[in-house]
């Protein structure tokens, strides 16, 4: 549905996205993660014809975005980081003006303002100024209108950036639901946990360059490959200790009252082996348990280490 | 038949409220204002009590003077921040991620103008009729002024839009409008006074080029002409009085204007359309060839 290939973009000297490589199939949720000024929305704003890139391609479906711009622009839409509305527009007129622009005819638009309203849960709001309505209103509005031609690739930056909880969950709610109907979907957000239990794929970019991008198991491989682990004993806490310090793949360990907790990097049976001697070695185990990976710390890594180079 | 949807929501949103019935009102009441004025000042200085052609004559240009002026300062402050206005409320984004073409938006937003204007104008009518009560002047030929305000706004209208869609800020576009329209009448005539102090002879009989763009020198070539060339506001023009003393032939001067200000309106939404527009095409003599 989406591909993009050896994208670059410059400003001047500065490299903003640097040879990027994204694919997205049909009917998939990317999310799109990176710290600020990383270049996720100078690579959305490619895709959705609103800049040019200095040179790579982009591709919907199998068409090239600035070769026939005009006719891509009718199967994506696109919803913007920061937006404003127009004050002295009604909800439904704001809809109606878009849906005008893309020439869909006056029986149907009220058919698919009101579907779209119910979609996003603002139907109680139909009458009220745009200008009037709260931040999270309108970012659901302005996702509306993205939608109301119908468009196969919904590209969104940051929809969920200044919600609140509850406004985050529902945000996360109405994407499901258009994951269902079965929209390709590119996601962006700085929250790599925010994304996760969303999307069918993830890519992590940093200074402009894609650091890690995979199905969303291959990501929670890699943050699982360098797990921690957290021992609990009744007693023998030193002897616990020496136990695990002859393990080469556990390293950072410290010691709590009678708790472990360590670093450690290999597989599920490299763990069990672990359980396995300590247990010969008699020392009286309460529990041996694996710390949530965190996502956060993946992203930390993984991102500074592109600020170093 | 398929409106301009830019048109449709400004047309919707300009008419809104009190405020557009608030600027009618308050541009007729200037207009009235005026007439009054100078009606009165023209019956006391001839106390007459008969009526007669010639004075309404003097209203009549009064008060095509005032809607003159009125309407160049009103254009480009409906335009000048069409563009620009949509990118300080960011909202130009959200149109420009549309099919809409950006020749459409430009368009749009300068026909939305425009109409305001003639809302204007059209208004202005039962004041023109007053005049129209004494006599001296025909429908033609204030269809023929009507015509000109028009085309003038236009002119006016697109160089706001231009700017506005060159400029970040409104008020930059702003100055830059008014600025560009000052010079097009202060400027250009403040030149062709020194050119002619310096190259030409009090028996010189021709209009200096650059006044043709002069929408002022426009104005008064047509009331001198609906005059029968006798009119006295040419008189402090350099070069205009001459010309209407009889002796020049060819194209009148204000329907030379008119043609300046329709080309270069055609260039302006061209170029303000292509300057919106994110993914331009490199412009390209051969390409057509290639095909
Ligand atoms: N018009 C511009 N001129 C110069 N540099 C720019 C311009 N737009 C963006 N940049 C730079 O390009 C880089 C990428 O910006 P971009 O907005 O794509 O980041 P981002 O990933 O969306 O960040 P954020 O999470 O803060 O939204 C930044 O360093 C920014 O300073
Ligand atoms: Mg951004």
């Amino acid at each position: 549905m989406l591909k993009i290939k050896d994208l670059v973009k410059t400003y001047g000297k500065f490299v903003a996205v640097n040879n990027l490589n994204l694919e997205i199939p049909q009917g998939e949720i990317y999310g799109f993660v990176g710290p600020n000024g990383a270049g996720k929305t100078t690579t959305m704003k490619i895709i959705s014809g609103l800049l040019t890139a200095t040179s790579g391609e982009v591709m919907v479906d199998n068409v090239d975005v600035t070769r026939n711009s005009r006719k891509i622009k009718e199967s994506i839409g696109y919803m913007p980081d920061f937006f404003g509305v127009y004050d002295d527009l009604k909800v439904t007129e704001y809809l109606d003006f878009y849906a005008s622009i893309y020439k869909i005819k006056e029986k149907e638009r009220k058919k698919i303002t009101d579907d779209l309203l119910e979609l996003v849960d603002l139907s109680n709001k139909r009458e009220s100024y745009v200008d009037s309505l709260s931040r999270g209103m309108k970012q659901r509005l302005c996702l509306a209108r993205s939608l109301i031609h119908n468009p196969k690739l919904l590209i969104l930056d940051e929809p969920a950036s200044g919600l609140d909880p509850r406004a985050r969950v529902e945000m996360k709610e109405i994407l499901r639901n258009l994951k269902d109907m079965g929209k390709t979907i590119l996601i962006s957000s700085h929250i790599l946990s925010e994304l996760a239990e969303l999307c069918t794929h993830i890519g992590i970019i940093d200074n402009g360059k894609m650091v890690i991008s995979g199905s969303v198991s291959e990501i929670m491989q890699q943050v699982y490959s360098s797990r921690v682990i957290k021992l609990k004993v009744n007693d023998k806490l030193e002897q616990a200790e020496m136990v695990l310090k002859e393990f080469p793949n556990i390293d950072k360990i410290t010691l709590g009252e009678n708790t472990i907790q360590a670093g450690f990097e290999g597989s599920d049976q490299d763990m069990s082996r672990i359980l396995a001697t300590l247990v010969t070695r008699g020392i009286p185990v309460v529990t041996f348990s694996q710390l949530d990976g965190n996502l956060e710390d993946v992203f930390m890594k993984v991102t500074r280490g592109g600020e170093v180079q | 038949m398929n409106i301009n949807p830019v048109l449709l929501k400004e047309a919707k949103v300009r008419m809104r409220g009190w405020r557009a019935a608030g600027i009618v009102a308050l541009y007729l009441v200037i207009l009235a204002l005026v007439t009054i004025f100078v009606a009165y000042d023209s019956y006391n200085n001839i106390y007459s009590s008969t009526i007669d052609p010639g004075r309404s004559v003097g209203t009549y240009s009064a008060l095509a003077v005032i809607q003159f002026i009125l309407i160049l300062f009103i254009a480009p402050a409906l335009t000048a921040g069409a563009i620009s206005g949509e990118r300080e409320k960011q909202t130009l984004d959200l149109l420009l991620c549309t099919k809409l073409p950006t020749r459409s938006i430009i368009l749009g937003k300068l026909v939305a103008s425009i109409s305001q204007i003639i809302l204007l104008i059209i208004a202005s009518l039962p004041v023109f009729s007053v005049i129209f009560m004494f006599g001296g002047i025909s429908i033609a030929e204030i269809a023929q002024l009507f015509m000109f305000y028009i085309i003038t706004a236009i002119a006016a209208g697109s160089i706001g839009i231009f700017y506005s869609s060159h400029m970040k800020k409104t008020t930059a576009s702003t100055v830059l409008t008014y600025g560009t329209g000052a010079f097009m009448i202060l400027g250009t005539l403040f030149i062709a006074w020194i050119y002619m102090g310096i190259f030409r002879d009090n028996n010189y009989k021709e209009i200096f080029p650059l006044l043709y763009a002069n929408p002022l020198v426009g104005f008064v070539s047509l009331i001198s002409e609906q005059f029968g060339g006798q009119g006295s506001l040419a008189g402090f023009l350099p070069g205009i009085g001459r010309t209407y003393t009889g002796t020049t032939k060819g194209m009148s001067p204000w329907i030379i204007n008119l043609i300046f200000d329709g080309a270069l309106t055609v260039l302006l939404i061209t170029l303000s359309a292509r300057k919106i527009n994110p993914v331009k095409r490199k412009i390209s003599i051969f390409k057509k060839k290639k095909i």
